[in-house]
């Protein structure tokens, strides 16, 4: 447990006296409320009210809240994705990868960390979900539901997931291409192409693997949350049908990129 | 007297390159062991492997007669090729991260900061350090903990003059002070006077290992001068045990069978033969020269 408390207070070293991590987390942190709060705007007062409600329904009262909040977080997932890149990738051009291997960390020691290190920033950025999701909830002035329960909380897990999807992705880039500017270029480059081979596969080959992609996956398991029923009537049960599918697959390709990013660090030279 | 490295036919392969072949020595404790080569004969290579940054492609080494491991790796204090080391923290943060992996005590910064002149410039972030100052602070981080073993890897690299000789000065007292110190360099001049042992690569073959004595041939030769040039190379073949005389600029350079000559008996030998020396010195051969003979190579 010491030898483990003291490989945490390594990691924390490197990072409590580094500015761009610190700027990062703070962007994170505020363009999560703030990106909700341009939604909330648009959709409070851009459509048209009928019988004093937005045509969009409420995404911003409770219970709809939970997972609307997690539905737009998931757009700005780029955000720390950079920040973890950067993370990695200077380990590489200090060279302090190897360092740390000289001076007595095995090479498990240092991918475990570092995965340690993804989660607890996946955990940090959920919390500040949570705390937008209440934030929206008691800003509508709705109650929160007696009968809000798992339905609802559920969409928390699943940004939860979807944030480690998105960053293992971006470790996994870090790992395989070592430079900052041409891991940053592919991982956005990656998002676009699976984003097209998507709409091109789901559109107009009606191709229903496309569903199951890396990032297509993880997104599937928060549905866009906006007038639901007018935008995809009938689709809840389908979606209800299939997400423990989309989860499994989510956490399914966690596990993957966890093992390619550890076998890679373990066999290659450094 | 213990082995601290033993290195069992290690070799190396970058595709059809074989970096290392067959490599095999073993380091004894409480030497200066010196791992010679030119550029690209395989030393840092060498020296990635036995430290986990570099997989070898075959054979196998143990440190302190133990297979290989991160704790063992805790109590050598390496520096292998550049000071690598986090541009945005400063000097004493850096090695803050050093002592937490080495899990030695934060107390002992100030002492080798001090030990290699840094301590005025701790708080200064690495990204403003000149190449010597980043060198010396992977020195400092090398001594944390006032380990048995170290291994530099050129540890001159972008040192001025006094700087060589200050770090010169700090590997003969870690040996004297029972310190086992491994050295990659292709400067000879700098490890002929530290080095009590050598191993010596080309193009990824050891082509020599062994004490200092044994491994190089020892040559001396004495040097002379006089007014009278002439007169000298007419009479020195008959000195007793000459074995080749050759004239370098304006003095004679004598070689002998046996391997130290006896400067006096040659300034007696002069001078009874009516020749009044000016220049007299005992020359020893290099072990740059000594090298390029094993080698054949010019070391850079």
């Amino acid at each position: 447990m010491h030898e483990f408390m003291n490989t945490l207070r390594v990691e924390w070293l490197k990072l409590k006296y580094y500015r761009t991590f610190w700027i990062l987390l703070a962007v994170t942190a505020v363009c999560i409320p703030a990106f909700n709060y341009v939604i909330y705007d648009i959709t409070d007062n851009s459509f048209p009210k009928i019988n004093g409600k937005s045509l969009l329904g409420n995404p911003f009262s409770f219970p709809n809240v939970w997972s609307t909040v997690p539905f737009n977080a998931g757009i700005l997932l780029f955000i720390p994705a950079i920040l973890i890149i950067t993370l990695f990738t200077n380990e590489y051009s200090y060279r302090t990868h190897r360092q740390n291997i000289i001076d007595g960390w095995s090479r498990s020691r240092f991918i475990y960390i570092k995965v340690l290190e993804i989660f607890i920033l996946t955990l940090f950025v959920t919390a500040i979900v949570v705390l937008t999701c209440l934030y929206f909830g008691f800003l509508t002035k709705t109650a929160v539901q007696p009968k809000a329960g798992w339905e609802q909380y559920r969409f928390i897990l699943y940004f939860f997931v979807e944030m480690l999807d998105y960053s293992l992705i971006a470790v996994l880039f870090a790992t395989l291409i070592r430079r900052a500017g041409l891991a940053m270029g592919i991982f956005f480059l990656y998002m676009i192409i699976e984003q097209f081979v998507v709409s091109l596969g789901r559109n107009k080959y009606k191709k229903e693997w496309v569903d199951y992609l890396p990032e297509e996956v993880s997104d599937r398991l928060i549905p866009q949350p906006f007038a639901r029923k007018i935008l995809a009537p009938g689709n809840n049960g389908l979606w209800e049908k299939h997400v423990p599918l989309y989860l499994s697959i989510a956490v399914l390709y966690i596990i993957i990129y966890i093992l390619i990013i550890s076998w890679r660090f373990r066999k290659s030279d450094l | 007297m213990s082995v601290i490295l033993s290195l069992k036919n290690i070799s190396k392969s970058y595709g059809r390159i074989k970096a290392l072949n067959n490599v095999s020595f073993d380091v004894q404790a409480g030497s200066v062991f010196g791992i010679l080569g030119p550029n690209g004969s395989g030393k840092s290579t060498l020296l990635g492997i036995v430290m986990d940054v570099l997989h070898a492609s075959g054979g196998h080494y143990t440190w302190f007669g133990s297979p290989p491991s991160e704790k063992q790796r805790r109590e050598i204090g390496t520096l292998l090729e550049t000071p690598n080391f986090y541009h945005y923290l400063s000097g004493v943060r850096n090695l803050e991260i050093t002592a937490a992996i080495k899990a030695k005590p934060v107390s002992d910064i100030a002492r080798v900061l001090k030990l290699v002149r840094l301590y005025e410039r701790k708080d200064s972030k690495f990204q403003t350090y000149s190449l010597g100052m980043k060198q010396r602070l992977a020195i400092a981080a090398c001594l944390l903990g006032d380990p048995d073993v170290l291994v530099f890897d050129e540890p001159t690299n972008g040192l001025d003059p006094s700087g060589i000789a200050e770090i010169r000065q700090l590997i003969i007292e870690l040996s004297a002070a029972g310190k086992t110190i491994i050295l990659a360099s292709h400067l000879l001049a700098e490890v002929e006077k530290v080095c009590t042992h050598i191993a010596i690569l080309q193009r990824g073959v050891l082509i020599k290992s062994g004490d200092v004595l044994s491994s190089l041939s020892q040559e001396y030769w004495i040097e002379l001068g006089t007014t009278d040039m002439d007169k000298l190379r007419g009479i020195i073949n008959f000195l007793p045990g000459v074995k080749k005389v050759t004239l370098s600029g304006h003095l004679l350079q004598i070689y002998f069978d046996s391997s130290t000559p006896d400067a006096a008996l040659v300034n007696r030998f002069c001078f009874d033969q009516g020749i009044t020396l000016n220049y007299l010195q005992v020359r020893k051969k290099s072990l740059e020269s000594a090298f390029i003979e094993l080698t054949g190579n010019v070391s850079n």
